[in-house]
Order: structure tokens, then C-alpha cells, then sequence
């Protein structure tokens, strides 16, 4: 079996490719004719000013051009590795005739120095090399045309991911080209058994996109309805991977994501070790993971670096956030004005007393607060890292002060909405605190309709909804509903390690056991103090 | 393109939309905080007939078509929450300074034929609509409660609004003056209230007594209901002068503040708080002690057809205080005098308290539900109701027994 | 088709937060008007008495592990008489609904949303279970799991809370000093337990249907301790006396119990808040026993075209009571008839069955299988 090699996986094209220029000449082949190959790629991209032509004669005798797009390939290369070697007859080819027909063999045989080279007949599929950064080599009388892989595109360094911080763990996040993402999971995962498959979608872009799982444990449907998903998609640009996750999902309409995204290559190993499917789009720095439970948007990797009490602990008050920053303000809401006599009885008074000047019922108040508050976070996310700190401490020092002293609103009400923003910052994943912020709003109103009635009807929709909700067929609430025991581990609190030791049931994993119980309490039995003093024999 | 299937899904939407509008137009309840008249306070008092008749207006019933009702019309003053003068936090005082700290209130008063139709009278007179949930206290004069509860019971009872856990008290004189005190130590006078007797619960001086509580006792079959019974003192403080205990929902006599700690010897309730005055042979001799610890276990026989009940108490004191140097608490004869003279002095007094009760019929401790738990053949046969009860309960027969234990007597050796 | 995948546990968690209900708050009142302080004994006859049913019930499930009791029915007592009695169940369980809707929104208006009208609370609990149960049965299982602890936290933690102000002395003599109407209470309670009947719609999609009476069982224990332990709590906080005077004494004991620290000053309205979700779980069951039972009996494939479908009629049927207190006695009467159409007439089924050697084809455990043929 061809392990670590990355197959091309056949995707159909549902539409043909929408370029005309490209239409009428589908199906041709190569001539043999030198001159009739360059006058047909310069006929299609001679426009571009990058496009390079460049003649010379293969071993000094047969005539010969090299074509590619200058600033997509690596020009070192193409000079010192492919003119070069094709330029000088190899010595031990002095002196023997060659043949038209021998041509390609020897060319790809004997002289080449790329190890990345193939033989193409096809007019279209040259000039589809070439807009990848591929380089060609027509050679005058060959059938067939050399293509190079001489693709060097700039990137930016590997650096922090943005918006997935740890303290302890692993620094490094996706870039966008696709070949650095595969290294890094690839060096993460030496193991024979990391599948990469490719294909192209976007019927203009191209893009590439690989399906990376375990073989012998991420179950084979899943990855068959991954690659059939996929395939199905039919879109004419693929800038990121969001763009295929809106294609995938199972629930197009539910505000809440099916589709876990991440830019760290450590979180995305765990997920293909624990039997999940990830799909890397080149060009995006974000590789999906599928399938998605909704416990995985308030986890995070840090959870499994760090000792397992203190996480537990961490991952609880990350819970209480993201319940914060959905039923906080409507919770205000309905008891001020439904059932303040639920708060004692000072509190109650000097609420009134806070409140006593502000022209709007809480609800309004509320829902106004709440919406400058939403333009004020957008504000800070858009603007220059420098002006955004400025802008929040104007927005929400100065404006909030001002609102409260001018009477708009009550000194509580900012002190709920700034909980709840912070509530709903704590919360890992962006896509899903996103969606709790947009819930929030229904709450509000609904609280101002029927007080806490109001509010459990809307939690109770949004249950409901949770609850037959599905990623890939695996029910969102896993592994608290349907309860799995061996789950219930990894929910709201992070057990030991060594204690789950099965990869979570609702996946399906070909082989469930991740960590031998045995071999631990081995090395718990076998543990010595070595070096306590009473062992100290030397006195 | 719009197929068939898309239209109906669209009008589908348009329906659930239009049925959902109206419900969010709604709000039919939704009243701000600020905008209800928070009552803390209740009070009810006994007016002369005529100038209430005078006084009242023609808002629940026209004048003449009700005739008064034989125990006499009502005043009920409520002091109402001023949400703009009761500060946000700790620190600033709101509104005009440090001197206005009186009129965190608004105290107003209105007469009527019932409970229900003073606040009735009431609402008409206040904007805002009046909102029961934070009443905390409510205070009856001893005339009222002399009267009867029972249509006060059965507002508060009915009303959804109203908590289990308001303190319901009976006053001595004008129930009023309580609404209109203003004890500096609270920034809302009836939390004074209310505390005061809350922290009587802490320290060992009061029972539970809540309304939920009191209510409950009241529809006991073998009990009576009681409630703490308040007097207000010159700086406007609040003293709790006794038990004034019931016979169904009228009052029919008090307790003396010291039989209070008799009342919760009997019940066995701790902590324990009282401290009392034990005098060994010569006034000199006297000795303070407070009580720690109380134990009670009352058992049921019945002795000829009547029921006779052993309580057997323990306490645990430790001596407080002594008058002057002539007695040495150094040894154990001394302590083992004191808990035999206080043992001589608490019985009597627990006596006492039992007789007067019985003695008006009015079974506060309870002692029928005992009866009614632990012989139900008897109960079922010979009384079955709470006035068999009640009768019954004069000829019950008692047997007290007090082992009282002195255990410290403080950082003092001698 | 969906698979068999409803595990015992979810089976006992269907059960459970069927059976409890809105029917809890009055509870306490009816287990006292039969034997004053003998309520606890009572309430647990009345599970004794729900369990003897439901096992009935069970056992005849177990007998026809692919079928629901329309289909089974059909087979055991002929098509026609089958068609009257599963009409009647059906019927049956509408009027619960509507009943059940009807009783909540008369809770919620009297005590929380004075000026709301009723007909706002009712149609709001109606749709919430109306749209809820357009997802299959697996679905169903799940939600009932999920709120399972949403049921038996608060209720454990108000009586938990209630303790403090606990009297033993208000529960004896266990038997009650009137213990005349014991066997109506034990009765008007069994009724309470009637919504356990949805178990014939559950058990042919159970994974294994030979442990429904493992299900039955533990959903009975659970939902019947917790019952007995409401009523308990209740009757030693305020003496049966008092709570012979109150309309929803479990309400009232929410009122008299405060968190400590006094977080929640008091926590009826907290508490009635809480207890939607338990209303809605009775009322989402029984109207998706309505709906399904439906389905079946139309030989459908689909349910979810009745869950709108029935709901003005189940609407109009809630607002059949003119007050409360009539409201009352028609639930007391409905529940007396329930109990005839979920205990009677599947007992009579399964004797019949049992005479005439029917019995259903064994289910091979994790199999696909299609219910509905």
C-alpha cells in the first residue's frame, strides 16, 4: 500500500470549468510541433506580463522552451536545475545519439535534477500547470510536454495562532499554503497511518483541499460521507475554509456551528487521533474539524496540558461564562420587571432607587445597551490593534459613565451588560460564543413578555433545538445525551488522563482504546522513590 | 424561481410570525421595579365607627348599602418604599444629605370596612400599583387581633404576592406608631423590624414564628397559633414584650417577656438565650446564669380518659454574673446550689406558664398535635376537632421535670 | 425509519419526566384530603397501584416488541374493537394535554402573570410542545433525558430546603387520623401516574425491549420517591390542616423555603420558572403519544403532520373550563376514566392475549427494524 503519499482523489466536477477560452480547445493534444505549443500558450496567457517564454535547445540539439509564470516559481530552480541540466548533454550521454522518440526517457531519466516532474499531453492541462506555478517544457518533436513543480509562492512565517492563545502548550498555528499545514501536522503524526487526500474545488480557484484522517481509527463511513460532501459542492470561488463548512453542515439554518475550526495543528492531530476527520483548504490558515459536539467549543487544548483538577476547575468557570452571557441580561430583565420580589428586600429598594430616573422599561434599556455594546466590540475588532484599545476605554469607561450619570441608563444594567460581554469573551470558540450573543437577544425579549416564563420557554426552544441537532449523524449533545459514561469524563470537568482511556463512543472509532489502563498501573506499581533519604545507605 | 414548496414555506413563516406578533405586543404584566409602589410595611388598627364612617369614600361600595361589620372597621396604614431616596451601595447618601434619613418612606393611612377594603381605599389614593411581595412585617394592634384575624389571614393567605416568611406581630396600643418609626440603625425602619426579631431567632430570645408558621399553627387541630407581641419604646426602638397567644384566630392573652424562654424551654428550641437572675439564700447571694443549651422531650399518656403529659427539659447554663463578692464560685457545691435553686425556680415558672394557658384555653405549645400524633385512637375517639381540643386541653394534667447543668462560668475563676 | 437505539436509562427518564408534572403542586392537597397526615402512605399506594398498571402495560409491550399498542391491539381483539379502544386512548391523551396545559396556565396566571390571559399561557405551553414534537422518536428520548435533572434538582433541592422548618411530629400517625378516603386518594393520585402509558409508544423503539420492565421499574421508583418525598416534605412543613387550605401547598412550600444567604429570597416564582420544563415534558409527551398513536392508527409513515394539525382542537378543549375549581373536578373525573383506559384495557388485552397464544415476533437486539410495519 502507498502509505504517506498523498493520492489524488478523483472529484467529479459537476459543471465543466466555466472558462471559454479554455472550452474550445478541451480534448486537444499536444502536436509535436514546437512552434504550434507556444503560439497556443501565448495565445491564452501571453497577455500576462509575467509569462515567460524562454527558447533554448535541449542537449544543443533538439529545440526546446520553457514556459511558466516568472513570479510563481522558484527562478533559482528553474536556472540551475532544469536549463542547466537540460542545457549540458550529461557526460555519460556524450556521444550517443538520441532519438525524438527516446527524448522523454532520457530527459526524465538521465538528465532532470527535479524529482517533482511529469509528462502531460493535453493542451488545457498545460496551461492549467502553468496558472499553478508549474513550469513546462515543450520540446520540439516530443508528443508529450515536461511539467516541473517549481511553485514557490511567498508566505509568512509560522507564527502564534491569533486567536487560539495557551499558556502552556504548543506556539505554532497554520500559515496559509497548504503544503507547510500538512508538514506541521505531518511531523505531529508520524504514523503510517495519517491519510491525506486531495482535491480540487472551486470551479475558478482550484482550490486544494485534503481530507486528512487515521486509517484504523477514524471510521471509513465518515470519511466516505466527508468525501461525498465535498464533492457534491459546486462553487465558483473557495477563499477559505468557511466557505465549505456552509457547504457541509447538516443544519444550514441553526445559529449554532456543526463545524469546528481551528488554526493549531496540535488540536487538530488530537481530533484525527480521536477518530475525527479534518479538512485543510490551501490558501486558509483555519483546517475544519468534523464531526462537531458542542462540548468542543468550550474546550480547549490547554485543557489537556495542564494537571487535570486545575483544568476541571477552569473548564467549569468557562461553563458558567458562556450560561452568563445567554441568560444574563434577560434573567435582569425579568426580575426587575416581573418578580423583583425574588432579590432581598434592600437590594430590591436600592434597585428601584438606581432605576428611578431612567425613562425606558428594562427590556428597552436592556436590548439599547446591549446593541452598543455589539457596535462597540465590532468597532474594536476592525480597527487598528493601536486605536481599538483607545476605543474601548473611551466606549466603555466614558460612554457607560456618561450613560448612567445622564440618566439613560441604570448604574446595574451596565454593570449586567459589561458581565455578560465579558461572559460571552471568555468562551473559546468565536463561532459559538457568536451564536449564544445572537440568542441572547430572542431571551431578552421574551423575558420582557413573560418574565422568567419567557426566559425558560426560550431555553427550553433552544434545547429542544440542540437536541436534534447533528453533525455527520453524531447527536450535538454527545456524550451527554445519549448519556456515555466514558464521555461524561471529558464534559464538564477534564478527567486524568490515564483514566480516559477510551476515544469518545459517539465517533464510532475502528479501535476505541487510546491509553492502556494496565501499563499505567504498572508504572504506578513500579514507581521507586529513589531518592528518599531513607534509602540513603551511606551514612 | 419560486416552487410551490418555497411559497408554502414562506406563507408557513409569514403565519408563525403574525401569530407570534401579538403575543410580544403582550407584555401585559410587565410593571419596572420603579414603577410599583413596594409596601414593607403593614399596619392594622381599630377605629371609632363614626369618624371612619365619615372618613372613608365611596370606592368599593357606596356609602350605606354595607352595613359595618360587627367587629368594627379598620385603619391600615402601609409605609411605602421612596425608590429615589434609598442609595445605590454603601457609601453616598442620596438625595439631600446626611439629615434626611426619616423619609425613606412614605408612611399613609386610610380606614375601611375590611383589610381588603382599606387597600382597596388605598390603591385609589396611590399611583402606582401597590406590590406586596417585599412586605415584611405586618403589625396588628392588640384591639384587632382581640377581634379576630380571620379576614387578614384570608387576604394575605389568598394574595399570591404576599411571603411565608413576613413577620406577622401584634402591638401594644397604636399599631400605626410602628409604621411611623424611623430607628436609625436601618435605612428602612421596617427591616429594623423585622430584624429585630430575626436576630431574637439568632441570639436564643425568640421562636420561628413566621406567618407561614403562625398560619400553620392556627389550622392545627391540637394547636394555637401566637405571635410576638411589640412594643415601641421612647427612642423609637422596639421591645418584644411576650407571646400573645390565640384560641383559633383571636387573641386571648400575653406572656410576659421572661416566659418566653419558658415557652422555648418547653419546645426545646436552641440556641438557647435567656439569662435570669438565680438568688441563692440572701439577696446578695444572686447569681446571673444564660441558658446554652435546651433540650425538651414531652411524652403522652393518657390517665383516665385525659391526657397527661411528662416533659422531661435539660439546659445547659453558664454563670453570667454576680452581684457582689459574698459568694466564691470556686468549687463544685456551689455550681451544683445554683443548678438546684435555678431547677426550683424554673419549674414553678414553667408551671405557671402551662396553667395560665390552660387556663385560657389556648394550647401554644402544641401539645394536642401530640396527643393527635402519638394516640390516634384516643383522638380520633374523644376529640377529633380543635374546640374538643381546646376544652380538653384545660384538664390536662402535666408533669415537669428540669435537670439543669452548670457548665462554664466564664475567663473569671472565682 | 430511525433504528432502534433507546437505551433502558432513557426509557426510565421518558417515564419519569412524563409522569411528573404540573400534577406535583397539587399534589400534597389531594394526598392530605384522603388521609390528612397518612398523604406519604397514600401517595405510595398510589404507586403501587400506577406500577401494578404500568407493568401491565410493559408486559404486553414485551409480548409485541415491534409494535405499538395500536398495531398490537388490532391483532389481539380484531380490527374493529381495536379501532374503538385505541380511539379512545388517543382521545384520551388529548384531553390530558389540553388538561395539563390548561392546569399550568392557571398556575402561572394566578400566581405569576396576574394580568396575562389564560389563553396566552396555555397556547404558548401548546406550541412549545407542538413544535418540539415534530422530530422523531429518538428525539423524543433524547429531550426527555435532558431535562431529566432539570426535574428532580429543584424538587430535591425545596424539599432539601424545606428540612429546616420540618416537623416529624405533622407526619404521624403515618395512617392518618381520617383514613376514610384513602382508596379515592390512593386513586385520584394513581391517576397522576397515567402518562406512563406513553411506554407502549417507546418500547418498540428500545434497543433491547426486554429490559422495558427494568425501565418501567426504576422510572416508577424514581418518579413515585419523588413524589412521596414531595408530599412528605410538604405535609411536615405545614401540618395537613394548612395545607388542606391551599391550592398548590407545593407552590406554597416554594414560597416558604429561601436559598441560604438569601441569594433567592423566595422561590416560587423561581421555582415555577423551573418547573416549566417539567410541564413541558408531560405535555410534549402526551401529545406526541396523541400524534403518534395517530400516525399509526392512519398507517402513516409521518407524524409530524398532526403536531399543528391537532392543535386548535386541543386548544379549544382547554378552554373548556369555566374556572378552577371546575377545572378540578374534570381532571379528577378524567383521571378516573384514565385509569380504566390505561390499566383496564390493556389488562384485558393481555389476557386475551394470553388465551389466544398471540404474541409478536422476537426483535433481534441492535437490528434495524421498522416499526411501523
Amino acid at each position: 500500500m502507498p502509505t504517506r503519499k498523498v493520492r489524488r482523489l478523483n472529484a467529479k466536477l459537476l459543471m465543466p470549468s466555466p472558462s471559454t477560452t479554455m472550452d474550445k480547445y478541451k480534448g486537444q493534444q499536444v502536436s509535436g510541433s514546437l512552434g504550434d505549443t507556444i503560439a497556443f500558450l501565448d495565445g491564452i496567457l501571453g497577455i500576462n506580463e509575467d509569462f515567460t517564454v524562454r527558447k533554448f535547445n535541449v542537449f544543443g540539439q533538439f529545440p526546446a522552451a520553457i514556459m511558466f509564470f516568472s513570479c510563481m516559481v522558484n527562478q533559482d530552480s528553474v536556472n540551475s536545475d532544469i536549463m542547466k541540466a537540460l542545457m549540458y548533454t550529461p557526460p555519460h550521454l556524450i556521444g550517443r545519439s538520441i532519438e525524438t522518440n527516446q527524448l522523454s526517457d532520457v530527459i526524465m531519466n538521465d538528465s532532470l535534477y527535479h524529482s517533482k516532474s511529469s509528462l502531460q499531453g493535453e493542451l488545457t492541462a498545460l496551461v492549467e500547470c502553468i496558472l499553478r506555478g508549474d513550469t513546462v517544457i515543450a520540446v520540439d518533436g516530443m508528443k508529450e510536454s515536461i511539467i516541473i513543480t517549481t511553485r514557490s509562492v511567498e508566505k509568512r512565517s509560522i507564527e502564534q495562532p491569533a486567536t487560539e492563545q495557551v499558556i502552556r502548550g504548543p506556539r505554532e498555528g497554520f500559515i496559509e499554503p497548504l503544503g507547510t499545514n500538512i508538514s506541521l501536522i505531518r511531523y505531529r503524526l508520524q504514523s503510517p497511518d495519517l491519510r491525506i487526500q486531495t482535491m480540487e474545488i472551486g470551479r475558478r480557484t482550484k482550490s486544494k483541499v485534503a481530507v486528512c484522517y487515521m486509517d484504523g481509527i477514524t471510521n471509513p463511513a465518515l470519511v466516505e460521507e466527508v468525501h461525498n460532501r465535498l464533492s457534491k459542492i459546486d462553487i465558483d470561488t473557495v477563499l477559505d475554509s468557511g466557505y465549505l463548512e456552509q457547504f457541509i453542515e447538516d443544519n444550514h439554518y441553526s445559529p449554532f456551528p456543526q463545524v469546528q475550526y481551528t488554526e493549531r495543528p496540535d488540536k487538530v492531530v488530537a481530533n484525527l487521533a480521536e477518530g475525527r476527520v479534518s479538512i485543510l483548504v490551501d490558501g486558509s490558515p483555519l483546517a475544519l474539524v468534523v464531526p462537531t459536539v458542542f462540548n468542543q467549543f468550550y474546550q480547549t487544548v490547554e485543557d489537556y496540558t495542564e494537571r487535570f483538577l486545575l483544568m476541571s476547575s477552569i473548564r467549569f468557570a468557562r461553563l458558567i461564562a458562556l450560561v452568563f452571557s445567554l441568560v444574563f441580561p434577560s434573567l435582569y430583565v425579568s426580575i426587575i420587571s416581573y418578580n423583583p420580589e425574588l432579590i432581598p428586600t434592600d437590594f430590591a429598594v436600592a434597585v428601584a432607587g438606581g432605576r428611578a430616573g431612567v425613562p425606558f422599561p428594562a427590556v428597552i434599556e436592556v436590548i439599547i445597551i446591549e446593541i452598543s455594546m455589539e457596535v462597540l466590540r465590532e468597532a474594536t475588532i476592525r480597527l487598528p490593534q493601536q486605536v481599538g484599545g483607545a476605543l474601548s476605554i473611551v466606549g466603555v469607561l466614558v460612554v457607560g459613565q456618561a450613560a448612567v450619570a445622564a440618566g439613560f441608563a441604570s448604574p446595574i444594567t451596565v454593570v449586567i451588560i459589561a458581565l455578560t460581554t465579558i461572559g460571552s469573551f471568555a468562551t473559546p470558540a468565536y463561532n459559538a460564543a457568536l451564536a449564544l450573543r445572537l440568542l441572547r437577544f430572542p431571551l431578552i425579549i421574551l423575558a420582557g413578555t413573560f418574565g422568567l416564563y419567557g426566559v425558560m420557554i426560550g431555553l427550553i426552544l433552544i434545547a429542544n433545538h440542540l437536541l436534534s441537532l447533528k453533525s455527520f449523524g453524531v447527536p450535538y449533545l454527545s456524550p451527554l445525551i445519549p448519556v456515555d459514561f466514558q464521555g461524561l469524563k471529558d464534559l464538564l470537568i477534564r478527567g486524568p488522563l490515564w483514566l480516559m482511556n477510551k476515544r469518545p463512543a459517539f465517533l464510532d472509532p475502528v479501535e476505541e482504546t487510546r491509553v492502556s489502563e494496565s501499563k499505567f498501573d504498572e508504572l504506578k506499581k513500579t514507581s521507586k522513590n529513589v531518592l528518599d533519604p531513607l534509602n540513603d545507605k551511606s551514612e | 424561481m419560486l416552487t410551490t414548496r418555497m411559497w408554502i414555506k414562506i406563507i408557513r413563516t409569514l403565519c408563525a410570525i403574525m401569530l407570534a406578533v401579538p403575543f410580544l405586543t403582550g407584555c401585559w404584566d410587565r410593571l419596572e421595579i420603579e414603577e410599583r409602589a413596594v409596601v414593607l410595611g403593614v399596619s392594622i388598627d381599630k377605629v371609632n365607627m363614626e369618624t371612619a364612617e365619615k372618613e372613608e369614600d365611596e370606592i368599593s361600595h357606596l356609602r350605606g348599602t354595607i352595613p359595618t361589620p360587627e367587629k368594627g372597621m379598620v385603619r391600615v396604614a402601609v409605609q411605602i418604599a421612596l425608590p429615589g431616596r434609598i442609595p445605590l451601595g454603601p457609601g453616598e447618601s442620596g438625595g439631600g444629605g446626611g439629615g434626611s434619613v426619616g423619609k425613606t418612606v412614605w408612611v399613609i393611612d386610610v380606614v375601611g370596612h375590611s383589610l381588603d377594603d382599606a387597600i382597596m381605599n388605598l390603591q385609589q389614593q396611590v399611583s402606582s400599583k401597590l406590590f406586596f411581595g417585599h412586605l415584611r412585617v405586618i403589625v396588628i394592634s392588640e384591639a384587632v387581633a382581640r377581634n379576630g384575624l380571620e379576614n387578614i389571614n384570608d387576604y394575605f393567605r389568598r394574595n399570591s404576592e404576599v411571603r411565608r416568611m413576613a413577620w406577622m406581630m401584634v402591638a401594644k396600643g397604636q399599631a400605626r406608631k410602628l409604621m411611623l418609626a424611623a430607628p436609625p440603625l436601618e435605612r428602612v425602619p421596617t427591616l429594623y423590624l423585622m430584624s429585630t426579631l430575626d436576630e431574637g431567632i439568632r441570639m436564643g430570645k425568640f421562636p420561628k414564628d413566621y406567618i407561614g408558621i403562625f398560619w400553620s399553627n392556627v389550622s392545627k387541630k391540637g394547636q394555637e397559633g401566637f405571635l410576638p407581641y411589640v412594643e415601641i419604646k421612647k427612642e423609637e426602638n422596639v421591645e418584644i414584650k411576650g407571646l400573645a397567644y390565640f384560641v383559633g384566630d383571636q387573641m386571648v392573652g400575653v406572656t410576659k417577656p421572661l416566659e418566653i424562654a419558658g415557652y422555648l424551654g418547653i419546645k426545646g428550641i436552641n440556641p438557647a438565650g435567656y439569662r435570669v437572675f438565680v438568688q441563692l439564700s440572701n439577696p446578695e447571694q444572686t447569681i446571673m446564669t444564660t441558658a446554652t443549651h435546651r433540650r425538651s422531650k414531652i411524652k403522652v399518656q393518657i390517665k383516665d380518659g385525659i391526657p397527661h403529659f411528662t416533659i422531661d427539659m435539660g439546659i445547659e447554663l453558664n454563670v453570667e454574673g454576680k452581684l457582689s463578692d459574698e459568694i466564691q464560685i470556686n468549687n463544685p457545691e456551689v455550681l451544683r446550689m445554683i443548678e438546684e435553686k435555678q431547677t426550683e425556680d424554673a419549674v414553678k415558672s414553667y408551671y405557671k406558664l402551662i396553667k395560665d394557658s390552660q387556663e385560657k384555653g389556648s394550647d401554644y405549645f402544641g401539645f394536642g398535635e401530640i396527643v393527635r400524633a402519638k394516640k390516634p385512637h384516643y383522638w380520633n375517639k374523644r376529640i377529633k376537632t380543635a374546640e374538643e381540643w381546646g376544652k380538653m386541653y384545660r384538664n390536662c394534667t402535666f408533669d415537669i421535670k428540669v435537670t439543669l447543668k452548670v457548665r462554664r462560668i466564664g475567663m473569671k475563676g472565682v | 425509519m430511525e433504528t432502534r437505539q433507546i437505551t433502558v436509562i432513557q426509557a426510565a427518564a421518558v417515564l419519569v419526566s412524563t409522569i411528573i408534572g404540573v400534577g406535583v403542586l397539587a399534589l400534597p392537597l389531594f394526598a392530605v384530603r384522603a388521609a390528612d397526615s397518612g398523604g406519604p402512605l397514600v401517595t405510595f399506594m398510589a404507586m403501587l397501584l400506577a406500577f401494578v398498571g404500568l407493568s401491565l402495560v410493559t408486559w404486553l409491550g414485551m409480548r409485541f416488541p415491534n409494535e405499538t399498542i395500536i398495531h398490537y391491539s388490532e391483532r389481539i381483539i380484531g380490527k374493529w374493537l381495536a379501532w374503538i379502544g385505541s380511539l379512545f386512548i388517543i382521545i384520551f391523551f388529548a384531553v390530558l394535554t389540553s388538561l395539563t396545559a390548561r392546569e399550568f396556565g392557571e398556575v402561572v396566571v394566578t400566581s405569576v402573570l396576574k394580568s396575562t390571559p389564560v389563553e396566552v399561557t396555555v397556547i404558548v405551553m401548546l406550541l412549545l410542545a407542538a413544535i418540539s414534537t415534530r422530530h422523531g422518536i429518538t428525539t423524543f428520548a433524547h429531550i426527555h433525558t435532558f431535562y431529566f435533572p432539570f426535574l428532580l434538582v429543584p424538587a430535591l433541592v425545596i424539599a432539601a430546603l424545606s428540612l429546616k422548618n420540618a416537623e416529624v411530629i405533622n407526619l404521624l400517625p403515618i395512617w392518618g387520623n381520617e383514613p376514610g378516603g384513602m382508596l379515592k386518594g390512593t386513586l385520584t393520585i394513581a391517576a397522576l401516574f397515567q402518562g406512563a402509558f406513553v411506554l407502549t409508544a417507546v418500547i418498540p423503539s428500545m434497543k433491547h425491549p426486554g429490559k422495558a420492565m427494568k425501565a418501567s421499574f426504576w422510572g416508577m421508583l424514581v418518579a413515585g420517591g419523588l413524589y412521596v418525598i414531595i408530599v412528605a416534605a410538604t405535609i411536615s412543613v405545614f401540618g395537613s390542616e394548612e395545607i388542606k387550605k391551599l391550592l398548590w401547598p407545593t407552590l406554597e412550600l416554594a414560597k416558604a423555603t429561601s436559598l441560604p444567604a438569601n441569594i433567592l429570597e423566595r422561590m416560587d416564582a423561581a421555582f415555577l420558572a423551573v418547573w416549566v420544563t417539567a410541564v413541558f415534558t408531560t405535555l410534549f409527551s402526551s401529545y406526541f403519544f396523541t400524534i403518534y398513536s395517530m400516525s399509526h392508527l392512519f398507517r402513516l409513515k409521518e407524524h409530524k403532520l398532526f403536531s399543528y394539525f391537532i392543535l386548535p382542537f386541543v386548544f379549544v378543549m382547554a378552554m373548556v373550563p369555566q374556572n378552577i375549581i371546575q377545572m378540578y373536578e374534570i381532571i379528577e373525573n378524567v383521571g378516573r376514566i384514565g385509569l380504566i383506559i390505561t390499566i383496564a384495557y390493556p389488562g384485558l388485552l393481555l389476557i386475551v392475549s394470553i388465551l389466544r397464544k398471540k404474541r409478536g415476533n422476537p426483535v433481534a437486539d441492535n437490528k434495524n427494524v421498522d416499526q411501523n410495519h
